[in-house]
Order: structure tokens, then C-alpha cells, then sequence
């Protein structure tokens, strides 16, 4: 095989104003074949976005030397080279976080035409290529259409169309799934799949999501800036520990064949798909004790509702021509001291229906009921209900605007016209919440910090409301495993202090995990609602709307065990 | 969940203040298929700017009257709903209020004006400062027909392909057609992204108790100032964030200026395209040419 990119002791510091600078790389030396998938696993701050920034040249190492090539064996260009930037780009693609961002053209057959027109391509060349790379990302059908009218599958699928269309060798996705539903991260994933296998295009995936990794040819785990470990796919998720270690985890299966494998050893450990684990069941593994199904939750007292949604409905764009009616029929309760979980894919209209909850919409039919307001009412009290009903949204770091941490948290209390030391007392306790010392973080400046803590940041700004619900809309969604589970944690806790949950998540490992009710949306219409156990049960129900169940949840049914939820659950039957 | 018995209400609020893009008609694209929106964009800009300076330079309010029933008239042969075409119209409303106001407050005493309708202190109406109030109304009516026409009926891409193409002889005398186009067509594709991007922002700011709108009661300008931050600051910092991504994904398509570019998009003009913008030119000239008779010789009949 011949090496397309090959990085030697590449280091690269980010120079800073007042400091000795950033250290994001510190000295990769990696070879990317031809043809190859390749998957770059990192937590956040790995740096593996700094690394894929200089594949094509977007960045030069500061240290040692990148060479990209035509796959050959032939001649390699240094990326810095600058009278080779276009042939070093035109061969190296790449597609970013965020689509919308990347998108020049308010046409999507012209923004794919983007590429080739600055390479200079003539004119009946570039109707060809938009046509081929159109035609491979499955966008034919919305060439005319305008990208902000796009899902954010589809529009990081043009993303990648406008890449192909420059006839590229090796196709580099910088976390282009990460902002993405289930459904959009799939489609894209394809793409790059078929593109790999049937076009002979090298892929290199940067992700945080271990699913992703599992089909690939060779996996490169990064941490603090350098290659920590690398392998076929089996090999890296094999060291579960030290996977631990770098802030990663590993898919579903895999741990559940771990746990399994320490108490009946012929079980192989090193299971990656829940294919490979149903038939190492079905040979090897021992009967089962009883074939009882999973103990039930205990189920949770009765409580008080405070929330009651009736037969919502809800139209957009009312008395223009461009009015639709976003909600038909969503029924939902919330009790006292529950959590909830609110399922559906993108565009189902599950935003639109928790805007309700604190009145940001009104509800054009049926009713909504909050802890006593009543949302049809042209006279509630807006601030009071407010206050009581926290929302956050998704991303809400893109919120903040104060210089520093303890006033951006204090806005909400200010905004109740509460003294300063009350004030004082919030922000410190919505602080102490999400677990950032008031002391250590009050005066840091908001922009400095880390993607995560700007996220508790934000989560600290709704809690200092003191609100008894909380609504989160996808509140773990970008954040690495380790970070995830450290911030659903924080949630959780809020619990014991009373506070009743509605959390909006993709996540379904998350839901399963920690719902005592689920609610699935779909077409503006509440369709399945129940515990996390009956909802999961209806499998082919869920798929068949495009959304997921657990892998764990899965394996466990093709094998007939009934319907379980976590790993540690499906470990104990066996 | 119990059945829900349908409770008689009275009719419902169906706002909604956090929808920002609902009362914006100029600038929105109506597809009706219609022979005007068939003609070259080139043809469309150049016959349009033809019919502002045939506006401009008209002196006769019968003229005046003309030009715009022609103007209706192309409204009507491009099929747009005329109701919607002047709601655009009412936008304006306010500032030709205040223009009104303005020649009234402030008459021009340099000339004769004719005769005075009504006269107060320095103020005064005379017969001129009607006949200019009226004419400076009927443009200004006329020119949002005109541009609501032009938006309405060619998409903002034809536009900015029309204006590229316009401006490309001009790259002779280091005109940057290229670059207004992209500019132009970059801020276009924004557009709507900001506008949800601030709609979010809103919600976000008025969930933590904020208030969306500026009270009525902050006259302190400071204060004012103070409580738009909220909004403004996080849509700031987003749209630099976006625009240092979006070099990056240009830089990665190689993207290195106007030179050496081709073009994906080209119009092939049709004979039309060549009769419209002549049309527009006959206009202007039979407009500007003709000795209209003045509106003052009507006016004793009518008994101003």
C-alpha cells in the first residue's frame, strides 16, 4: 500500500498573547495509506481537529513536516509548499463540524459547483461533476433547493458533495457527524462508506463517537496531542482500560462481553457489532439461570402532575403564505419529581412542543397546563412561570455574552430583581450544581474556558432561576464520552433536590439509563409513550420512525431475554 | 390520560414575538412562472434601473400617473398578488408620514407657491408644496413597486449572478465584480441562518427572565443599551465564529480570489432579453421628451 499522507514528529503550538502558547500536537508521526478508512478517536482537546487541519494545509506544523501525495508512490508535496497548496487541496477534501457554516451558495447545485469553479474547471466539466457528486450523496432530488431548507444530514451530505466535486483522493471528515441526529449521522456515515469501497477515495474520520470506528480499517486514538494508540478496530477496543484512561469508552456490546467473558471465560471478550455478540451467545454462551425477564424499576409513587399537555397544536408563519402547522396532537404528562425523556428525530416537532412549557409558545389548540398556569391564557404570569420552568437549549454555551462566568450566571436572578447578596447566594449554589468552584470561577473569563465548562456554565445560568422543572434540550449532545457522562451525572443529581426533568436527548443509551417515562414524537403527534421498557420493546415501532434503540437493548431481544436496559442489567442474566 | 372536553375559548392569540422573519414582503421571492420571470436576470436589473431614472427625472404628475399604472400593469403580467406587492408599500408608510410633516413644518418660502390652503405661524400648504408632497409620494410608491417587482420575480441568486455579470466589463477600471458578487451572495446565504440564529438567542435570554423587547420605560439610553447586550453579544461572537469556519471550508475548496475562476452558472439571452430593456429605454425617453402639460392647467376645473 502506498502512503497518501504521511506526518513526521508533527508539532504544532498555537500562539498565544500573554503565555509560551498552546501545545495542541506534540509530536504525531502517522502514515494514511490509499484506500483506507481510517477513524481519529479523541476526547475534546486531543487535538485531533488540530491534526486534521493539517492534512490539506490549513494549518503547518510548527515542527516536523506533513507530505501529501497522489497516492502513487510517486511524488510527494510538502503542505508547506504554498505553490502547492491547490493540488495538496484539490486531493485532500475536507468536511467540518457544523454544514451550515461551510456553505457558500444560496443554491445547493451551486455551492457543490464551488470547488471546481475555483480550480479553473471549464464549464461542461463542472455540470458533470456537480451531476456525479450530487448523484453520489443522494441530493439529485434538492439540487434547486435553497441549503437553509435542508435537514442537517442533508446539508452536510452537499457539504460533501461540494468536496467530492473536486475530484478529491482522500476525503477528510473533521467531526462532521458530531452535530447531527441518528438519522443524519448515518446518512453521512454511508456516503463516506460507499465513497471508500466502490470510488477507492481514502477516508479519515474524526469523532468522538466509538459506533463510528467500529467498521473501520485502522482506529488511532489521540490524547494530549499525540497518537496514544492504534490498531484494527478489534485490537484498540480490546483495552477497554486503557481506552478508560484516554477519556474514551467503548460500544455497548463490547462491555457487556467484557463483563460477560470474566465470569464464563469461553465467551470471547472482543465483541464489536450486536451480530458478532448474538452468534457468540448462541454458541458459547451457558443457559440461563432463569428465564425470567428483568426485574421491573420499582415503580415510583404516584405523584402530582405539573405538567399536562392536551391535544397541542401549533402553526408557524400564521397568516402568510408560508403558514404550517408544526404541531397536530401532542399528549404528554409530567409528574412530580419524574424524568422524562422526549424522543424524535429531527423536524418531529419535539422542539416546538417543550417551547410550550415555558411559554416562549402558545399553544394555538388544546391545552397546556404548568404547575397551575394555564398556557392558553392571555393573563398568566410570564416572568413568574419563567422562573419556574428552567429551559435550556441545545448548545446553550452560544448564549452566554457576559465577560465573565459568575455575571453571565447571575443575569437570570437579576432579571427577578433579587439583592445582591441573594443574587451572591444563586450564583454560587448554581455553581456548586454543576460542579464549578464559585471561588475558582466567578472571575474567569466565559470565552477562555473549555467547550464543557462553558456548557455547565450555561446550565448554571438556568439553575440560579431555582427553577422546581427543568427542561434540556439535548443537553450532552458535542461533548466527548467522558464529559457526557460526567455532565448527565450533574442532571441527575438535581433530582434529589426535587427539581422534575424533561430532557430531549438522541442519546438513547442516556434515556434508557435514567427516564422513568419516555414520550416518542413524530409528524407534530405524540405516537408511543410509557417507561423506557415498554417503549424499547416496540424495537421495530421505534426503527421504522428512524430512531434507535440501546445496542444493548437490542442484542438482548434478538436473543430473548426480554427487554433490558443497561449493560450492567443484561450482565446479570447471564 | 383522561378525555379532554372540548371547553369553548375565546379565539386565540396566534402570535408569536419571537418570529422574526413573518412581515418581510420586499425582497421575497414569489414563483409564478410568468413571462417576467423568465427574463434574464440582466435584462430584469438593467430595464429596471431604465424605469428608477425615467421616475426620477419625471417632472409631470400625469405623466407620473402613467408610469404607474404601467407598473401595475407588469404586477399583473407577472401574476403577483398585488395585495401582497403593496403591503410592502404600507412598510413605508410611516417615513412618507413624516416627509409630509416635514414640508409642511418647514415650507420652501424660496418660491412663489401659489395659492395657500391653510397657514400658521411660519407654517403653510401652499399649491406647490402639495404638488411637490405629492409627486416626492407617488416615487417613492413607485420605486418600492419597482424593487418589489425586481425581487419578487428573480431569485436573489439570479440577482447576484446578473449583477456579476453586469459589473464584469467594469473589472477594466479594478471594479471587484467578483467579489461583490460573492459578498453579496455569502451575506444572502446568512440571512436566514442569523435570523434563527437570533430567534434562539431570544428565547434563550427571555427563558432566564429576560426581556425581549427593550421596556418602554428605559429612556436612560445606557440602560437601553445595557439590555440589548444580551441578544447582541452572543450573535456577534456566533457570526465571527461562523465566519472564521466558513474561511476555513472556502480555503479547503481553493479558494484563492476571482483569477483563474470559472463559472458554473451562465444565462444565454433570448431575443426578449434584448426587446425588454430597449421597451424600458423607449419609455424613458418618450417620458422625459414629451412637453406633458402641467397639472396647474387642470387644476381651476377641478377647483383647487
Amino acid at each position: 500500500m502506498n502512503t497518501i499522507i504521511r506526518l513526521q514528529d508533527v508539532h504544532h503550538t498555537y500562539q498565544a498573547e500573554n503565555s509560551n502558547g498552546v501545545k495542541a500536537l506534540q509530536g504525531v508521526t502517522l502514515d494514511i495509506y490509499a484506500g483506507e478508512y481510517v477513524v481519529i478517536l479523541g476526547h475534546n482537546g486531543s487535538g485531533k481537529s488540530t491534526l486534521a487541519k493539517h492534512l490539506n494545509g490549513l494549518l503547518v506544523p510548527t515542527q516536523g513536516d506533513v507530505w501529501v501525495g497522489d497516492g502513487s508512490g510517486g511524488v510527494m508535496w510538502n503542505t508547506k509548499d504554498k505553490a502547492r497548496l491547490r493540488d495538496i487541496r484539490s486531493s485532500v477534501g475536507m468536511v467540518f463540524q457544523i454544514p451550515d457554516n461551510q456553505l457558500v451558495a444560496t443554491i445547493v447545485e451551486e455551492d457543490v459547483a464551488f470547488g471546481p469553479e475555483n480550480l479553473g474547471v471549464s464549464h461542461d466539466e463542472i455540470v458533470r461533476r456537480v451531476d456525479w457528486s450530487l448523484e453520489h450523496v443522494n441530493m439529485s432530488a434538492f439540487r434547486h433547493r435553497a441549503p437553509h431548507l435542508l435537514s442537517g444530514g442533508q446539508k452536510q451530505r452537499v457539504c460533501i458533495a461540494g468536496t467530492l466535486a473536486m475530484q478529491p483522493r482522500v476525503l477528510v471528515l473533521d467531526e462532521a457527524t458530531a452535530m447531527l441526529d441518528p438519522l443524519g449521522r448515518k446518512e453521512v456515515l454511508a456516503v463516506a462508506r460507499r465513497m471508500n469501497q466502490e470510488e477507492g477515495v481514502t477516508v479519515v474520520a474524526i469523532t468522538h463517537h466509538m459506533e463510528e470506528a467500529i467498521e473501520a480499517d485502522r482506529v488511532v486514538v489521540m490524547a494530549e496531542g499525540r497518537v496514544q494508540l492504534q490498531g484494527t478496530p478489534r485490537e484498540v477496543f480490546s483495552q477497554s482500560g486503557r481506552l478508560r484512561e484516554l477519556q474514551m469508552n467503548t460500544p455497548q456490546v463490547t462491555q457487556l462481553a467484557h463483563a460477560l467473558h470474566e465470569r464464563h471465560a469461553n465467551i470471547a471478550p472482543n465483541l464489536l457489532t450486536v451480530d458478532e455478540f448474538v452468534a457468540e451467545m448462541a454458541k458459547n454462551a451457558p443457559p440461563r439461570p432463569t428465564s425470567q425477564s428483568p426485574a421491573l424499576n420499582p415503580s415510583s409513587p404516584i405523584s402530582d402532575p405539573v405538567i399536562q399537555v392536551q391535544h397541542l397544536g401549533h402553526y408557524y408563519m400564521v397568516d402568510t403564505p408560508l403558514q404550517v402547522k408544526a404541531l397536530h396532537d401532542i399528549n404528554f404528562e409530567v409528574r412530580k419529581g419524574e424524568i422524562v425523556g422526549v424522543i424524535g428525530h429531527t423536524g418531529s416537532g419535539k422542539s416546538t412542543a417543550i417551547q410550550h412549557l415555558n411559554g416562549l409558545l402558545r399553544p394555538h389548540e388544546g391545552d397546556v397546563i404548568v404547575l397551575g398556569h394555564d398556557l392558553s391564557r392571555e393573563d398568566i404570569n410570564m416572568k413568574q412561570l419563567r422562573q419556574r420552568v428552567g429551559l435550556v437549549f441545545q448548545n446553550p454555551e452560544a448564549q452566554l455574552f457576559e465577560h465573565y462566568v459568575g455575571d453571565d450566571i447571575a443575569y437570570g436572578p437579576r432579571n427577578l430583581g433579587l439583592g445582591r447578596e441573594e443574587v451572591r447566594e444563586r450564583v454560587r449554589q448554581a455553581m456548586e450544581a454543576v460542579g464549578l468552584g464559585f471561588e475558582e470561577f466567578k472571575d474567569r473569563m466565559t470565552f477562555s474556558l473549555s467547550g464543557g465548562q462553558m456548557r455547565r456554565v450555561a446550565l448554571a445560568g438556568v439553575l440560579a432561576l431555582q427553577p422546581e422543572v427543568l427542561v434540556l434540550d439535548e443537553p450532552t449532545s458535542g461533548l466527548d464520552p467522558f464529559n457526557r457522562s460526567q455532565l448527565l451525572g450533574r442532571i441527575l443529581a438535581l433530582r434529589e433536590r426535587g427539581v422534575t426533568l424533561v430532557i430531549i436527548s438522541h442519546n438513547m443509551d442516556e434515556l434508557a439509563q435514567v427516564c422513568d417515562r419516555l414520550c416518542v414524537i413524530a409528524d407534530g403527534r405524540t405516537v408511543m409513550q410509557g417507561t423506557p421498557r415498554e417503549v424499547f420493546a416496540r424495537a421495530d415501532a421505534l426503527r421504522a420512525l428512524g430512531l434507535d434503540i440501546p445496542q444493548v437493548t437490542d442484542a438482548m431481544q434478538r436473543l430473548g431475554a426480554g427487554t433490558v436496559l443497561t449493560v450492567a442489567e443484561a450482565a446479570t442474566l447471564f | 390520560m383522561s378525555q379532554s372536553t372540548p371547553i369553548a375559548r375565546p379565539p386565540r392569540n396566534m402570535r408569536n414575538e419571537f418570529e422574526l422573519l413573518r412581515n418581510v414582503t420586499v425582497g421575497q421571492y414569489i414563483p409564478t412562472g410568468s413571462v417576467v420571470h423568465r427574463l434574464d436576470p440582466r435584462a430584469k436589473i438593467i430595464a429596471v434601473l431604465i424605469l428608477i431614472f425615467t421616475v426620477v427625472f419625471t417632472k409631470s404628475l400625469i405623466a407620473l400617473a402613467l408610469l404607474t399604472l404601467l407598473f401595475l400593469g407588469i404586477v399583473l403580467l407577472a401574476k403577483l398578488p398585488v395585495r401582497y406587492v403593496l403591503r410592502g408599500v404600507t412598510l413605508a408608510l410611516p417615513v412618507l408620514a413624516f416627509i409630509s410633516l416635514m414640508r409642511v413644518i418647514f415650507p420652501n418660502t424660496g418660491d412663489d407657491g401659489g395659492k395657500v390652503y391653510f397657514s400658521w405661524l411660519w407654517m403653510s400648504v401652499t399649491r406647490a408644496s402639495m404638488h411637490l408632497l405629492v409627486m416626492g409620494m407617488i416615487k417613492i410608491l413607485a420605486f418600492i413597486f419597482l424593487t418589489s417587482v425586481l425581487t419578487m420575480t428573480a431569485t436573489t441568486t439570479e440577482m447576484t449572478h446578473g449583477i456579476e455579470l453586469l459589473l464584469k466589463p467594469l473589472e477594466v477600471i479594478k471594479v471587484p465584480a467578483h467579489e461583490i458578487a460573492l459578498t453579496n451572495m455569502i451575506a444572502l446565504r446568512f440571512v436566514p441562518t442569523l435570523a434563527e440564529e437570533l430567534e434562539r438567542i431570544l428565547k434563550a435570554q427571555a427563558s432566564r427572565g429576560g426581556d425581549v423587547a427593550v421596556r418602554k420605560s428605559q429612556w436612560n439610553p445606557f440602560k437601553a443599551a445595557r439590555a440589548i447586550l444580551p441578544m447582541v453579544v452572543p450573535l456577534f461572537i456566533n457570526a465571527l465564529r461562523r465566519a472564521e469556519d466558513l474561511v476555513l471550508a472556502m480555503e479547503s475548496r481553493c479558494y484563492m480570489g476571482g483569477k483563474g475562476r470559472t463559472k458554473f452558472v451562465q444565462f444565454t439571452a433570448r431575443p426578449i432579453d434584448y426587446v425588454v430593456p430597449v421597451l424600458a429605454l423607449l419609455v424613458f425617453i418618450v417620458v422625459v421628451a414629451t412637453p406633458w402639460p402641467s397639472i396647474h392647467t387642470f387644476v381651476p376645473f377641478l377647483g383647487l
